[in-house]
């Protein structure tokens, strides 16, 4: 079949590669109608997460069409068109009974890597490097999917392939990020980054009862979509001081939650950014967080940060006084997607949250090199990059 | 000549994982760092197992493999938790000991939990050139069941 691997820092290629096999009782294996690209993905990509091998097969977030069933599974035919959560969960450990997913204690048959750089393993992850797993991912024409009674979805027949997507890791990644961070009907949330996963906090906040939502990015035609499509209102942060827009703009107070989806190689202008970059290229730290930094000093007291961006290890010069003595509640989650897909899939049937306009470059497999290069330099206004293999 | 060096890089991956573990470094690998190598050889090594202790009380087939050298300890866990299942080496053991019994304690959980151990091979990929730094990742990964702060 073929399939998109990764061939070396900033390398991609798509070649022919064997097809998935079902290992365990309760796989199943999927025709893979759409798969996206992740915001996340570039840091495997740019070398950031030292777990990749080459030919590694890439990809997380997709949906597709069930065409072989292993003899444990229940509750899923031949012919099902499901969306599948990104992370792996076993469904029966203490954790995933809690609907703590990414957190599930038998999906990472590789947790010696992890234990060692976060004291405990956490769940695996569909195409995301050795350290989540090693699992082949699903920019490819097949993809396994383990434990699929637990993490993959029927869609209903009236959500079209293009918004039942992304309920398979961006929606619910932001549903994971409004809930954990406590939004309640009121508040005021402030969300930094306008890539669909904070476009999706933004209208999943709204969708909770938030009563103001601020979206902060440089981009404007991501900033316009956070306006149109979620109802929020927008911060540039190239052109105006984000925490003194917020304060304004809040009475004083600042944001009530403030939820932080851009990840480890967050951009920023001036000293600040220059400096992180600097240190993270020496390895002095492993991510730059610049928009936690801000989130945590824009926060209200007593407020609630959530890191929904991408982390690996160590950051520097983290405002630890401001969480302390603020009273911060300071919380991340990689995503719990068995928890929130069917709630997701409801809101998409019902039209209260549409995805459509994220996939702004629809395309066939064979193209995605091309497509993750536009994604990356976020040329042509790409927000996301799907394939259709 | 070039095969023994692959095996040497290699191995070199799972040493290195294995010697993260007991970096001395704030945040970094903090298995018994403070612990000399017997006394952290001795130490009991657990997985909490979410079932009621009667469920082990026949040994899972991957620790009752070891045999006699391991002894073990099944203790309900605190609160909803489940079931402490705890294992070490009666006598002296090495680091290869000590990985198979991590290895063997994780599929232990796994069985009971889940009915079966996580499979992963054969898995589709591309072209895997044969590089240092791909024979360490491979190294580390192949090491990586039997490694880790349990």
């Amino acid at each position: 079949m073929r399939a998109l691997t990764w061939t070396g820092v900033n390398r991609l290629s798509v070649e022919d590669v064997p097809e998935p096999q079902l290992l365990n009782d309760h796989d199943v294996i999927l025709r893979v109608t759409r798969t996206t690209t992740c915001g996340s993905d570039l840091h495997l990509l740019s070398g950031y997460i030292p777990f990749m091998r080459a030919g590694d097969v890439i990809g997380h977030e997709f949906m597709g069409e069930v065409v072989e069933v292993g003899s444990g599974v229940r509750h899923r035919r031949v012919g099902d068109r499901v969306v599948v959560a990104s992370f792996v969960s076993c469904g029966n450990c203490w954790y995933c009974r809690h609907e703590l997913y990414s957190l599930c204690d038998n999906s990472n048959p590789n947790p010696g890597i992890t234990e060692g750089l976060w004291g405990q393993s956490i769940g695996g992850c569909v195409g995301y490097s050795h350290a989540v797993g090693g699992y082949a991912g699903s920019h490819a024409e097949y993809v396994r999917v383990p434990f699929a009674d637990v993490g993959s979805f029927v869609v209903p027949d009236g959500v079209p392939d293009d918004r039942a997507l992304f309920a398979s890791d961006a929606a619910s990644t932001a549903f994971t990020g409004v809930d954990l961070g406590g939004v309640q009907p009121g508040d005021t949330v402030a969300v930094w980054g306008a890539g669909a996963v904070g476009q999706m906090v933004a209208r999943i906040s709204a969708l909770v009862g938030a009563e103001r939502v601020f979206v902060v990015d440089r981009l404007p035609e991501r900033l316009e979509q956070a306006r149109t499509h979620a109802g929020a209102e927008t911060i540039d942060y190239s052109t105006t001081d984000v925490a003194a827009e917020l304060r304004e703009r809040t009475g004083g107070r600042g944001p009530d939650v403030c939820i932080e989806a851009v990840g480890m190689e967050a951009h920023s202008p001036g000293p600040q950014g220059v400096y992180d970059q600097v240190k993270q290229q020496l390895r002095l730290q492993t991510d730059r967080p610049t928009a936690v930094r801000e989130a945590v000093m824009a926060c209200r007291k007593s407020g609630s940060v959530f890191t929904l961006g991408v982390f690996a290890a160590m950051v520097d010069k983290f405002p630890l006084g401001a969480v302390m003595n603020k009273g911060l509640t300071l919380r991340g989650a990689q995503v719990h997607g068995p928890r929130y897909i069917p709630r997701l899939l409801e809101w998409m049937e019902r039209g209260e949250l549409v995805t459509e306009h994220l996939a702004t470059h629809v395309m066939p497999l064979e193209d995605a090199p091309r497509g993750y290069e536009l994604f990356k330099e976020k040329q042509d206004g790409c927000v996301r990059a799907v394939f259709v293999p | 000549m070039i095969g023994r060096a692959a095996g040497l890089t290699s191995n070199a991956g799972a040493a290195l994982l294995g010697r993260l573990q007991h970096v001395r470094l704030p945040g970094v690998g903090t298995a018994s760092a403070k612990d000399d190598p017997a006394t952290a050889a001795r130490r009991w090594r657990a997985v909490t197992v979410l079932a009621e202790p009667d469920r082990l009380a026949d040994l899972p087939s991957p620790l009752a493999a070891l045999g006699d050298r391991v002894e073990t300890r099944v203790t309900p866990a605190p609160g909803d938790k489940g079931t402490e299942l705890a294992a070490r080496f009666r006598g002296p053991a090495t680091d290869d000991d000590i990985g198979r019994l991590r290895q063997a304690l994780r599929e232990a959980k796994q069985l009971v939990e889940v009915g079966e151990v996580l499979r992963m091979d054969p898995r589709p990929h591309g072209e895997r050139p044969d590089t240092p730094g791909g024979r360490l990742l491979d190294g580390a990964v192949a090491a990586s069941r039997r490694e880790g702060l349990l």
